[in-house]
């Protein structure tokens, strides 16, 4: 009975910590908690690094995960009293949080109505230093006690306030978010929201941190991985095959299958379908002023398929196009190289961004880059003047190429504010594209 | 060897037959793992830190012949598991034209196992080694499943064969494609980094016996900077810090200085684009000025202790 309640008291454990593992973002099966179940029974649970060394040999089975796997063990396996304090701290903050939600609900309100706010929106009204809060107060009681030709306004007014009020928030939004982003208190779970924490210090290494603000130590790091997923990349592309529209060679087995029939005569054969050949990458880069905060990114990410690829034509694109012919030179730094580019072009670097242009010149002046076999990977922000003519030449682009890829620096959730993202969509597959990790799962999905 | 031993005497084995492992690295125990609990073990990491010398070793321990399958682009099951003997089928059919019945083409006479059938029919268990798996289509992949999971595979002819003794399977990844979900499932997971200074020093001397511990010291020192500070396209493996402290022991050296590091680099950076980039950012004088570095770190440390 005892050895049996023990058993189970283990299993309890073992889906707990699974769950946990879950939630911060590893996919783990029943049967690899029975594998870990296995593992524990076999190699016994009094050494805490073995431990961990069999639950990380059964659950993780992605190298990415292993320090989210780490902050789990860590947190999930820790004193009581420590449990305690997370809890405590998790529930203080989340009350905390509550409590200021609440405040903004009697602070933000048009002559004694509640507006009509998301969540999010008032967490930005929360976070405004006291200065700027007490000018929307004002603002409140302004409109609210406010006349129009003479006769105080009602409640219709609510609408056009709230609006009005809505920009504003937005307007700080863009303003906070550019430098922290605002996290709810996050789960009410001592041990979840320990481990988020943590993961969060981490931030992940550099994988989940925007492109532009890994500082200079860390690009060696960054340039590794980039290399690596470029390396990804190029033996990636090999691997597609298509219908034997045109003879590859006899396949025999399968021939002799087939006329096995007829007494092992020939008379009927089979083929081996063709490979696909290696499509050919046309990279479009933009280095528009918007872009300049990505370059080392861009640079590096041209540099690493440069190396596994060849045959790679690269285009930069700010208000011309400007083809970036020259071998690359490891060590040559990306500016100094678009640079002497530029000069021969007689341009200036980090300018404006006419994509359309860029399109139509990459078109009439190099026909033979965009054919059947051609990848176009775009990586620009999207900020483009003459956007609707862009889009329209990329439309036909599309049709001419066998895949549009665009890799856009801007967060997906600004892309509605972006004014010619809608029109692009419909013509490339656009990712979001501001971190490694971002980088990665791009790779993972696409190819 | 008993059939079944405890990790102590795994590791134990592993020692006695030259494999060095830390208990950080948790190797030997992951390894351990995948035998006993008769899985196959998922082994990832950079090229050059020992992957495919886990199958080698885990047969040597076991007493298991090794199969290796080599992964490749475009390698399918005709490759990997079995191909009817073609011609000899049709100089059957062409025999006994009257007489034929199809069971008879489709006997074991006529099938040539490849590496995965071979595993499964071997009287004895054997090692079998699936090699750079990540270089393989997603097809295959699928196509290991059944193996992995049962340690069964169907042949449409033939019907399905069951594993006379379970394989112990070691599956290698570079890393050069995100495998499966189902693959992974199936598998126990190890990853490998390159070993730190202290194990890399322990196998130069486990394999090169009269290596004085001074060079290889600096050797493993020389190379674990090479192998952090540089952005490298392929960073030395164990294998070639191994013939560099070779090079340097037949020349007699019993430390490193500039002018041999300079004549003997080759041996360790094989592109031209990595010894350009050495010159460029760091030089020979420099490696030794950081790798003495190195060490009085390391003596700071083991004072402190």
């Amino acid at each position: 009975m005892d050895s049996h309640d023990r058993v189970s008291e283990l299993d309890r454990h073992l889906v707990e910590f699974a769950q946990l593992l879950r939630s911060v973002g590893l996919k783990i099966s029943p049967s690899e908690i029975s594998d870990a179940a296995d593992g524990l029974s076999l190699l016994g649970l009094v050494d805490r690094d073995r431990v961990e060394a069999v639950l990380q040999a059964t659950l993780v089975k992605d190298v990415q995960y292993i320090s989210a796997f780490k902050e789990a063990f860590r947190a999930y396996f820790a004193s009581l009293e420590q449990k305690q304090a997370w809890q405590k701290d998790a529930e203080d903050k989340t009350s905390q949080w509550n409590e200021q939600i609440e405040s903004t609900r009697k602070d933000l309100r048009f002559q004694e109505n509640e507006l009509d706010l998301s969540e999010e929106q008032r967490a930005i009204y929360a976070s405004l230093p006291e200065k700027d809060k007490q000018r929307l107060r004002d603002f409140l009681e302004k409109s609210s006690n406010g006349t129009r030709s003479g006769v105080p306004v009602d409640h219709s007014y609510q609408p056009m306030v709230e609006r009005v009020l809505r920009g504003s928030l937005e307007y700080w939004r863009k303003k906070l978010n550019e430098e922290e982003p605002i996290f709810s208190p996050g789960s009410t779970d001592g041990v979840l929201s320990e481990v988020e924490r943590a993961l969060r210090d981490r931030e992940a290494e550099v994988l989940s941190r925007d492109l532009k603000k890994i500082s200079a130590e860390e690009w060696p790091e960054v340039i590794r991985l980039i290399r690596r997923l470029s390396q990804r990349l190029a033996s990636q592309v090999t691997r597609r095959y298509r219908a034997a529209r045109r003879r590859g060679g006899l396949d025999m087995r399968s021939t002799l299958r087939r006329n096995l029939r007829y007494g092992g005569v020939l008379v009927e054969r089979s083929y081996r379908s063709r490979r696909r050949g290696r499509p050919k990458i046309v990279l479009l880069c933009d280095i528009s002023g918007s872009m300049l905060k990505y370059t080392e990114f861009i640079w590096q990410f041209i540099y690493g398929l440069s190396s596994v690829v060849s045959g790679i034509k690269t285009f930069a694109f700010g208000e011309v196009l400007i083809p970036l012919t020259e071998k690359f030179k490891k060590g040559q730094r990306f500016e100094v190289m678009v640079k002497e580019a530029l000069a021969v072009s007689g341009k200036e670097w980090g300018g404006g961004t006419n994509l359309a242009n860029a399109l139509e010149t990459l078109r009439s002046k190099f026909p033979d880059t965009l054919s059947k076999q051609t990848l176009l990977l775009i990586v620009s922000d999207a900020q483009t003047l003459e956007g609707e003519k862009a889009a329209a030449l990329l439309g036909g682009i599309h049709g001419q190429v066998r895949q549009v890829l665009w890799l856009n620096t801007l967060p997906e959730r600004r892309w509605v504010e972006t004014p010619y993202v809608k029109a692009f969509l419909p013509s490339c597959v656009m990712y979001e594209c501001f971190t490694l990790g971002h980088l990665t799962k791009i790779l993972n999905k696409q190819f | 060897m008993p059939d079944r031993m405890t990790l102590d005497q795994f590791e134990n084995e592993l020692e006695s037959i030259g494999y060095i492992t830390e208990r950080n690295d948790r190797i030997a125990l992951t390894a351990f793992l995948a035998t006993e609990l008769g899985k196959p073990l998922l082994v990832s990491g950079p090229a050059g830190v020992g992957k495919t010398e886990i199958a080698k070793v885990l047969s040597q321990v076991f007493g298991a012949p090794l199969i290796r399958l080599q992964c490749y682009e475009g390698l399918d099951e005709t490759k990997a598991l079995y191909e009817w003997n073609y011609q000899r089928q049709l100089l059957k059919i062409q025999m006994g034209r009257e007489h034929l019945s199809e069971a008879d083409l489709f006997s074991t006479d006529y099938l040539l196992p490849r590496p995965l059938l071979q595993a499964l029919l071997s009287e004895k268990r054997t090692v079998l080694l699936i090699d750079e798996i990540d270089k393989t289509d997603s097809e295959f992949e699928a196509f290991l499943f059944e193996l992995l999971g049962e340690f069964q595979v169907t042949i449409p002819e033939m019907g399905t064969i069951v594993a006379k003794e379970r394989p112990i399977v070691v599956l290698t990844s570079n890393g050069e494609r995100e495998l499966s979900d189902g693959l992974k499932r199936r598998c126990i997971f190890l990853h490998v980094e390159p070993p730190s200074v202290n194990k890399e020093v322990r196998i130069l001397r486990a394999k090169i016996p009269n290596l004085p511990e001074r060079l290889a010291l600096d050797v493993a020192r020389a190379v674990n900077i090479l192998r952090e500070r540089l952005v490298l396209n392929k960073i030395p493996s164990v294998s070639e810090t191994m013939d560099w402290a070779k090079a340097l022991l037949v020349m007699g050296k019993t430390g490193l200085d500039p002018a041999w590091v300079d004549a003997t680099l080759t041996l360790l950076l094989k592109s031209q684009d990595d010894v350009e980039l050495f010159y460029r950012e760091m030089g020979a004088e420099r490696l030794l000025f950081e790798s003495s570095k190195l060490a009085q770190g390391e003596r700071r440390v083991h004072g402190q202790s």
